[in-house]
């Protein structure tokens, strides 16, 4: 029989009090510690990597936040879980965590403000300066050297956009895969045309031929783009971002110091892309989702990353893609570059540990270059007799790969990086090259707006 | 009598607390264990938050780093910075189209199930059911719904002869397009408050309006809308403060273009701050916006009261 045994009030009001008292003082309670940080190098040696792994007495566990979503994220994984394979005997392991892309970079300031930051992250070139000046990120070079990573393997481009001259021009990431903007174009819609595929456009005039041989009209409205724009955000951004520079605009001078070189480049390079709308009427700017437009054949040609090139492959679209053509007399595109940083710890003893799984990332990076994402950054990799076999078609991977020669529009390496990143759309240059674009300010006004703002934030540093 | 001296620190207070005593009456501290769960939470998130944003907004801050003193300088900036404008002015065009679109379209709704017409079950139900979807669904299937070329609404209007309508990605229409989610989405609190005011009419004014001779139409103009008006009331004033704050659909449908013409304030601040770590400045916009809701609901409260008189 249930024994049945009566609570006053009082009893209830201090159980209910300890209850409350407990659960707050354990919501209070520090978090587990750090696991112990490796001591020195140990004797063992780490299968696929070319230095010995760190000797950790007790299992070191390192957090690494990742915002690679999509299907490179799934051939990120696959090097990580490679990573904990090659490791499982060595008392080092990755933990990876999934950040979606836009919270990534507060939710790593907002670690790091409390102690809490994951020991590394993927990364964008020449976008950290404030997380630096701010303590956020830690520089590599002592880390590198200490596990043996190998810089003289690296491409020279590659190390010199992961340094920062105003930070004593220090290495803030591992560079992991250069990216750049190079056009697809739909196979289908060539053959439709009558164009030879085998001769695709290099100059500004060939392209226009090609765009206006693949642009569909019903009566004056643009139902298939032969260039595949927006109307607003990234796409119009970035095209007049890469003209631009061809025409001879320079965002910032190399020092630092001066914003909007040649202004009147600038200015043409808006006109030019808003021609493509309005003079030649090869662009619509009804397009909403320009991955998905391209993908169901709403557009012919369209300039974007190898983070397509997957997607396509897998939807089965019939595509190549070939260098980004010459529209302004210099041939430049866009240039990001992908790699991995560390942030600051409370445990310094935490970095060697990182920095050799950082280097083991690299030093294994065949898989990731091949089939997850960018060209490799490995002059050792990009030498490997498979290295053009291996992964995505060469057909339409080569043009990303060899492309790199001439991917120069990076990033500028200051505190308001934000602002000048051409790849945006909805920084302070997308939103003023918008006015642009829907008509409500002239090219000068714009330009004016864009010199003045630039100025500013190069002024700060 | 005195607390013995001798008796242990946690003792005495145990007997100190039991006897404490405010307005000549013995405290009763169950009530405020009971309030605890509540009022730490408010405390911490609610109240603190507002007094730290408050003085962050007259400091230069970005997360890291002690915040910087700057004075009145985040509100001149903002008072100049035509983004800011632009938002403020949507804001507020959000509000002419949201809130009569919500309120009467959830009148109308309510009515119909009321007055259990044909599927009004059904209708229950399918009215209510967007607002319990996520603001990410809503986003992903309007932008769809909405697009250009191959969106299902332009669909039905080429049938009837209208042209492709862009809808999210020009400047005239991005902000009915966000407006036309958000009507539909926050519908179904409308109509829930509306068909419980409705049900709470009692049958014996509308029956003597119908004795007297009114028709549906005029029971409904000069018996249930009178009534209503207390919930017309709260639900403009509701709605009006929920769509000044519009964020969800801004981030999906437009992240606030082309050009700044379907940006809301919360947008701008979360960009602001989230994306470019002034903190000050967005908490400077943030306390803004609370002046501008203030002054607004204070208007339309006045305006509603002086209807009704």
């Amino acid at each position: 029989m249930a024994m049945h045994k009566k609570i006053s009030r009082r009893e209830f009001i201090r159980l209910a009090g300890l209850t409350a008292a407990g659960t707050a003082l354990a919501a209070c309670a520090p978090t587990a510690a750090p696991t112990e940080a490796p001591a020195a190098p140990a004797a063992t040696e780490a299968p696929a990597a070319i230095t010995q792994a760190p000797a950790v007495s007790k299992p070191t566990e390192i957090l690494h936040w990742s915002w690679l979503a999509a299907s490179d994220g799934e051939v990120w994984k696959q090097m990580i879980d490679s990573f904990n394979e090659a490791h499982k005997d060595k008392n080092i392991s990755i933990k990876m965590e999934v950040i979606p892309e836009e919270q990534f970079v507060p939710k790593v300031v907002g670690a790091a403000a409390t102690g809490q930051a994951p020991d590394f992250g993927w990364g964008t070139a020449g976008l950290r300066a404030k997380m630096i000046k701010d303590g956020v990120v830690v520089p590599q070079d002592d880390y590198a050297s200490k596990v043996g990573l190998d810089l003289t393997d690296f491409t020279d481009s590659s190390l010199k956009a992961s340094r920062y001259p105003s930070f004593g021009n220090k290495l803030y990431m591992t560079p992991m895969d250069a990216m750049s903007l190079q056009m697809q174009v739909n196979l289908d819609h060539v053959k439709e045309a009558g164009l030879d595929a085998t001769k695709p456009p290099t100059t500004a005039e060939e392209l226009m031929t090609w765009a206006k041989a693949m642009t569909k009209m019903d009566g004056d409205k643009v139902v298939r783009s032969g260039i595949m724009m927006t109307g607003s955000g990234v796409q119009p951004t970035v095209t007049w971002g890469i003209v631009a520079r061809q025409m001879g605009f320079l965002r910032a001078s190399d020092d630092l110091k001066q914003a909007a070189i040649n202004p009147e480049a600038g200015k043409k390079a808006m006109q030019w892309v808003l021609d493509l709308f309005d003079t030649h009427k090869v662009s619509t700017r009804d397009v909403t989702d320009r991955y998905k437009a391209f993908g169901t054949g709403e557009g012919s040609m369209f300039w974007t990353g190898p983070w397509t090139l997957n997607g396509y492959i897998e939807q089965g679209l019939n595509f190549m893609t070939v260098f980004f053509p010459n529209v302004g007399g210099e041939l430049h595109t866009y240039f990001e570059l992908g790699g991995l940083e560390m942030y600051t710890q409370k445990d310094p003893g935490r970095y060697e540990a990182t920095m050799y799984a950082l280097k083991w990332l690299s030093d294994n990076c065949f898989l990731w270059t091949t089939k997850g994402r960018g060209a490799a950054v490995r002059k050792s990799v990009l030498a490997q007799p498979d290295y053009k076999t291996a992964g995505s078609p060469w057909e339409v991977r080569g043009a990303f790969v060899e492309g790199m020669s001439f991917a120069t529009e990076g990033e500028i390496p200051v505190l308001e990086a934000p602002n000048f990143t051409i790849y945006s759309g909805g920084n302070f240059l997308a939103k003023t090259l918008e006015t642009v674009w829907v008509g409500e300010k002239t090219i000068d006004q714009a330009m004016d707006e864009i010199q003045k703002q630039w100025q500013s934030d190069l002024d700060k540093g | 009598m005195n607390t013995p001296a001798t008796l242990p620190f946690w003792q005495r207070t145990r007997l100190r607390m039991r006897k404490a005593t405010w307005n000549y009456q013995r405290i009763d501290w169950s009530g405020y264990v009971f309030i605890l769960p509540f009022f730490i939470p408010f405390l911490t998130f609610t109240v603190v938050a507002i007094i730290f944003g408050s003085y962050i907004a007259f400091n230069d801050w970005g997360i890291m780093g002690a915040p910087q003193f700057v004075g009145l300088a985040n509100f001149k900036e903002a008072f100049t910075d035509e983004w800011v404008v632009k938002a403020f002015t949507n804001i507020l065009r959000y509000g002419l189209i949201i809130v009569p679109g919500v309120t009467v379209l959830g009148l109308i709704f309510a009515v119909y199930v009321n007055k259990r017409w044909y599927f009004s079950g059904f209708v229950r139900a399918a009215f209510y059911s967007p607002n319990v979807v996520s603001a990410t669904v809503i986003g992903l299937v309007w932008v769809w719904i909405l697009d250009t070329q191959f969106g299902l609404l332009n669909k039905y209007l080429n049938m009837i002869g209208i042209p492709n309508i862009p809808w999210l990605t020009s400047t005239q229409w991005s902000l009915i397009g966000v407006s036309i989610a958000s009507i539909w989405w926050d519908l179904g609190f409308s109509f829930v408050l509306f068909l419980a005011a409705l049900q709470e009419i009692p049958r014996e004014l509308q029956e003597a309006a119908e004795i007297d001779g009114a028709s549906g139409m005029q029971s409904f103009w000069y018996v249930s809308l009178p009534i209503l008006r207390p919930t017309i009331s709260m639900i403009v004033t509701l709605q009006l403060i929920a769509t000044m704050r519009i964020f969800s659909q801004v981030y999906m449908m437009t992240n606030g273009g082309p050009a700044g013409s379907s940006d809301s304030v919360i947008h701008y601040i979360y960009q602001t701050a989230i994306v470019r770590f002034r903190l000050g400045y967005a908490a400077a916009v943030s306390l803004m916006l609370f002046v501008v809701i203030l002054i607004v609901t204070f208007i339309q409260q006045r305006l509603i009261r002086e209807s009704v008189q």
